[in-house]
Parts: C-alpha cells; sequence; structure tokens
C-alpha cells in the first residue's frame, strides 16, 4: 500500500497541473461563448441551452477527464457521456432526450429489483461504474475520488485567484 | 489383477528393506512401537490386529511401482511442496516428498487396493494389514504436511472385515467428496496419535477429538456404494479453509477487495470505520460531497451566480463604471471569471459597482440593500473587523491581488490556502474615485465574500 500510496502522490502533481491548463482554457471558451451570445440569453433559456454555471461544471469534468486520459475506465465513460451530450445538443433537442433516455438505460446492467445496496449505488456515482465488478469498481472509485479532489482545489484556487 | 499386484509390488517394495531405509526404520518403529493412546478407541484393537497379523514378508509384489513412480517424482515434488506449510525434516526429505506429489498415485492405489479388498482378493488380514502398512508411510508424509489425505484415509480406514472397511472406505470416501481437508486431517490426526508421536504431529494438534469422533461414526455415512474419491488434483489447504477452487477464487477475490478497501481508506477522510459497510457508507458520501463541491465551484464562483440567485440581467465586466444595475435586479456578476490580465481591472469595476449599487439602496432602505448584498454572497461589517480578518488572511493571498484600491491588503506572494475568504476593505477614499456617488455612505464599508 505504501507504494501505491507514493505513486498516487506523484501522479497527482502532474494531473493538477495538466487539469489546471486545461480547466483554464476550456474556461476561456466558455467565458468567449457567453460573451459571443450575450450575457441575458446564455441564463435565460430554457431547458435546451444550459445555462452558464452547467457549461462551467462540464468543461471541468471534461478537463479532467482529458487530463487523465483514457486510461481509466471512468475517465473513458464520462468522454463518451460529454461527447454524447454535445452531439445531442447540438443536433436536436427535443427528439435527443428521449434517445438519450434510452440510451442510458440500454447501456445500464439490467437488474433483478431489489433494494440498491451500497456496490449499486456507488455505481450509480462513478462514471462507468454499470460495467464494473466490485473489485474494479472499488479501485476506479480511489482513482475517482482522487482526481475530484484534486479537480476541487484547482477550482477553489482559480476562484480565488480571480475574485481577488 | 494386474493393477492391483502392481500396487502390491509398491509396498512389497516399502516392506523390504533394500528400498527406502528411512521409511523402513520409520516403520519399523512404529511396529515396534506398539503403545497406542488408549483414547483412541476402537482403531487401537485394529491397528493392534493388524500389526500382529502382518507377515514380515507381504506378498505384496504388485505394489512396487505406484511407489516407484513416487520416487522420480522428487524434483517435481519440490516445486509443489514449497506451496504447502510445513517444515521437512531432511533426511526424509526426498520419499516424503515423492509421497507429497504422488496424488494420483495414491488416489489410484486406494481405489485399487478397495477394489481388490471389495473383490475379496486377498484375505483380510493381510489386506488390512497391508493397508496399514501403506498409511504409516502417508503418515509420515503427511505430518510433513503435504498428501491430500482424503484419499489416503479411504485406504487407511478399513477395519476388521471385509465388510466394515468397505462401509468405513466409503465413509470416508463420502466424506472427502465434500471436498474439506478438515476430516482429512482430523483422521490422519488420529492415526498419527496412536503411533506414539513418532511422527510429527505438527499440523493436527487439535483435532483429536474430531478425528476420534469422525472414527467412530464407521456405518452410517456409508452411503456412496462404489464411488472412491476422483483421482484430482487437491491442494492441501491451510487450518480452517476449503480445498476446493471455488472457495479458493472466493478467497483471491475477497482479498482483493480488502485490499482496495484499504487503498480507499487512505484517500477518504474519517476512514475509520472498522467495518466494510461503513466504509462503502462514508465513501458514497464523500463521491457525493466532492460532486457537490464541483457544482456549487462552478456555479458560485466561476458561474454565473448561485442557484437561488436570479441570473444577472446584464454583463458587469463590459459595463464598467456605469449604472448598470436595473432596478431589483441581483446577481453574481461579480464572479464572473475573467481574462488573466483584465483580473484587476474587471474586478475594480464590478467591485465598484457593486458598492454603487449598494450605496444607492442603502439610502432607499437597507433591507433592499442587505438582500443584494445577500445575493451576491457578500457580506457588511465594520471595518475594525475587516482589518482584523484582513491582516489574518492577507498572507495567504496571492500577488494577483494587486489592487492599489485596497492599501490594507500586502500580497505576499503565497498561494491561497483552504480559507476561502476574500476581504476586501473599502476605504471612504475609494468613494471619491469613483465619483458622482454623493450619497454613498460616510463610513465605510467593507464588503467581505464569505
Amino acid at each position: 500500500m505504501a507504494s501505491k500510496h507514493t505513486i498516487a502522490t506523484r501522479h497527482a502533481q502532474g494531473i493538477r497541473a495538466r487539469f489546471a491548463s486545461r480547466f483554464l482554457r476550456s474556461l476561456l471558451r466558455v467565458r468567449r461563448s457567453s460573451n459571443r451570445f450575450g450575457g441575458s440569453q446564455s441564463n435565460d433559456e430554457g431547458i435546451g441551452k444550459r445555462i452558464r454555471t452547467d457549461r462551467i461544471k462540464i468543461a471541468a469534468y471534461a478537463a479532467m477527464a482529458r487530463a487523465v486520459g483514457p486510461r481509466r475506465t471512468w475517465s473513458r465513460a464520462l468522454l463518451f457521456k460529454l461527447r454524447n451530450r454535445a452531439r445531442i445538443h447540438g443536433v436536436s433537442r427535443k427528439r435527443c432526450l428521449v434517445s438519450e433516455k434510452k440510451r442510458v438505460t440500454r447501456n445500464k446492467v439490467v437488474a433483478i429489483s431489489r433494494e440498491p445496496s451500497r456496490a449499486d449505488t456507488l455505481r450509480k456515482l462513478v462514471p462507468g461504474g454499470d460495467s464494473m465488478d466490485t473489485c474494479v469498481l472499488l479501485e476506479e472509485t480511489a482513482h475517482y475520488i482522487k482526481c475530484l479532489a484534486t479537480q476541487v482545489t484547482v477550482m477553489q484556487s482559480i476562484a480565488d485567484r480571480l475574485l481577488l | 489383477m494386474q493393477p492391483c499386484s502392481r500396487e502390491m509390488q509398491g509396498i512389497n517394495s516399502l516392506l523390504n528393506p533394500s528400498s527406502q531405509i528411512p521409511l523402513q526404520d520409520l516403520q519399523n518403529q512404529q511396529i515396534q512401537n506398539s503403545h497406542f493412546d488408549p483414547n483412541s478407541s476402537s482403531n487401537d484393537d485394529f491397528l493392534e490386529q493388524m500389526l500382529s497379523a502382518i507377515p514380515p514378508s507381504c506378498s505384496w509384489p504388485d505394489l512396487k511401482s505406484p511407489w516407484d513412480l513416487s520416487m522420480p517424482i522428487n524434483s517435481n515434488g519440490n516445486g509443489n511442496s514449497a506451496a504447502k506449510p510445513r517444515d521437512l525434516p531432511d533426511e526424509t526429505d526426498n520419499t516424503n516428498v515423492g509421497f507429497h506429489n504422488n496424488f494420483d498415485e495414491s488416489v489410484i492405489l486406494a481405489s485399487k487396493l478397495r477394489q481388490h479388498q471389495i473383490s475379496g482378493g486377498g484375505s483380510g488380514a493381510a489386506a488390512a494389514a497391508a493397508k496399514m502398512m501403506l498409511h504409516p508411510q502417508f503418515l509420515m508424509a503427511s505430518a510433513r504436511g503435504g498428501l491430500p489425505q482424503n484419499d489416503v484415509i479411504d485406504v487407511s480406514s478399513f477395519k476388521g472385515g471385509d465388510g466394515s472397511i468397505q462401509e468405513l472406505f466409503n465413509g470416508f470416501g463420502a466424506g472427502s467428496m465434500n471436498g474439506t481437508g478438515q476430516a482429512s486431517s482430523q483422521s490422519m490426526q488420529h492415526f498419527n496419535h496412536p503411533q506414539g508421536g513418532a511422527m510429527p504431529a505438527q499440523n493436527f494438534g487439535a483435532q483429536v477429538a474430531a478425528t476420534t469422533a469422525l472414527m467412530n461414526q464407521p456405518q452410517p455415512s456409508g452411503s456412496n456404494g462404489g464411488a472412491p474419491a476422483q483421482p484430482r488434483q487437491r491442494v492441501r489447504a491451510r487450518r480452517g479453509q476449503a480445498t476446493d477452487p471455488h472457495s479458493i477464487a472466493e478467497r483471491l477475490r475477497r482479498e482483493r477487495i480488502a485490499e482496495r478497501m484499504k487503498a480507499l481508506q487512505e484517500l477518504v477522510p474519517n476512514a475509520n470505520k472498522a467495518d466494510k459497510a461503513s466504509m462503502l457508507d462514508e465513501i458514497i458520501d464523500y463521491v457525493k460531497f466532492l460532486q457537490l463541491q464541483v457544482k456549487v465551484l462552478s456555479m458560485s464562483r466561476l458561474g454565473g451566480g448561485a442557484a437561488a440567485v436570479a441570473p444577472l440581467v446584464a454583463d458587469m465586466s463590459s459595463e464598467a463604471g456605469g449604472d448598470c444595475i436595473q432596478a431589483g435586479a441581483k446577481g453574481g456578476s461579480l464572479a464572473r471569471p475573467s481574462n488573466g490580465s483584465q483580473t484587476a481591472r474587471t474586478n475594480d469595476s464590478s467591485l465598484t459597482v457593486t458598492e454603487h449599487q449598494v450605496a444607492k439602496l442603502m439610502e432607499e432602505d437597507m433591507g433592499s440593500a442587505m438582500q443584494y448584498l445577500q445575493g451576491k454572497g457578500l457580506c457588511l461589517m465594520p471595518i475594525s473587523l475587516a482589518t482584523a480578518i484582513s491582516t489574518a488572511t492577507c498572507h495567504s493571498r496571492s500577488p494577483a491581488i494587486n489592487n492599489h484600491h485596497h492599501p490594507l491588503l500586502q500580497p505576499n506572494g503565497e498561494g491561497p490556502t483552504s480559507p476561502s475568504m476574500s476581504v476586501l476593505t473599502v476605504q471612504s477614499a475609494t468613494m471619491g474615485n469613483v465619483g458622482g456617488d454623493g450619497g454613498a455612505a460616510k463610513d465605510a464599508a467593507s464588503v467581505s465574500k464569505p
């Protein structure tokens, strides 16, 4: 376990830098796009357009997933989901909302109706967790938690710097 | 009868002093060591019977080959036996190793002997004696800790006449069908004991009672009529653990999961739960918390404002210094992210605009001013407190806070730490900078973000 921990910390430095750069770039992109559409519009639209907060959140997750790379199951699943979402929202909103639901349910493991165990709850939280068995799920959860923590610290530091 | 004859030869070779001498010595020793443990019940009589009835040279030429086969397997045996937990005495190493790994041969031997017995080929005493001869060797081998005892016990548990022997064998066969090494080890233990401790009974110390119980059920378990133990590979497992591949796989899986849980425990704070279920709950809560934190951060700090706040009408940064606030507008435009180069300017302008608005609102109604501030996530506090806080936290602010409007703040060049408070002290002098704000509050207000 000690060796695993040291490897994790070494990874954290790299991940943090990569995620920070990607996230800042995506933030700029979001800002530019919102400026283009005008401040009022981006916040007033209904279901179709994502409001800015969600855009930023998505940008953060996308940046994190890309920084991690396709090595991890959850990052691959996350990128796939985001790409589908982008494609869907680009094409047509109403029709594709329904199809997205279908797609999502199709991917899920068909479960007998039983009380959702803790592993199932975890599967819902971790992206791409449906198709993993418990052992792999725990490993992915560990990496996911680590990346989420770095994401939060980077975002917090960015926010602090920006506000002051 | 050919295969049986082979087995007879094998046993004969044991009996012959020319072959495996240490074994022979032990065997003789055991024969001479006829003090049996009085606690071991009916088998003592059986053993005594058998021992007395043993002719010094049995006509068991057939039993030679399995043992001969076992000898060349010594090299293989070393590799296999390394996995087993035991300590080998040196002089019997080779032979025992050979015995240890002679799983299939012993099984075949056992089955063939039993069949021989069933067919009534030999005298009952002689057959039983042969088995008696067999199991000291096996006992020795197993005491070193390697043999799969299931099949061996079948052989060595034969008692008395043919019928009882067969049934006992069947009983043990049935027991061994279950695939646990425990029964076998227990029975081995029992056989070890009557030998007077000549065998190092290392692994079987505490199982005598169970063994006696097991041995004392001669007949009722004779359910399988003719199914001997299958000649398949059996791994000798540790005490209290099963041997079939399913449980081994299960054990591996459980160990891997436990490993991962320990790694997770280090990541998640407050992870002192010993229970796996509560640990999982903690993990789930922590993941949810982190995701919520990302959401909140994207909303309040970098995004368009808190969810509870109505979206801003106008872009603050683009209208620096103007009266851009519509009546009743609240929003988090103050928190809008800006380019690095424009940070100071944007913040200044947005802050001054906010000040504008607050001052204006304060003239009309303190309540609305407070609401406006709250909508922005700001609060009003006396300067003394703000000063105290700012001096306390100014070391945590980065040099990007290079704001000449706020002389109290001294950027110290350190990165922001966890307290996410940004304190901005607005001096009354800045009111003059803004200009055109006659009705501004006379006492300096400090605007601080929680």
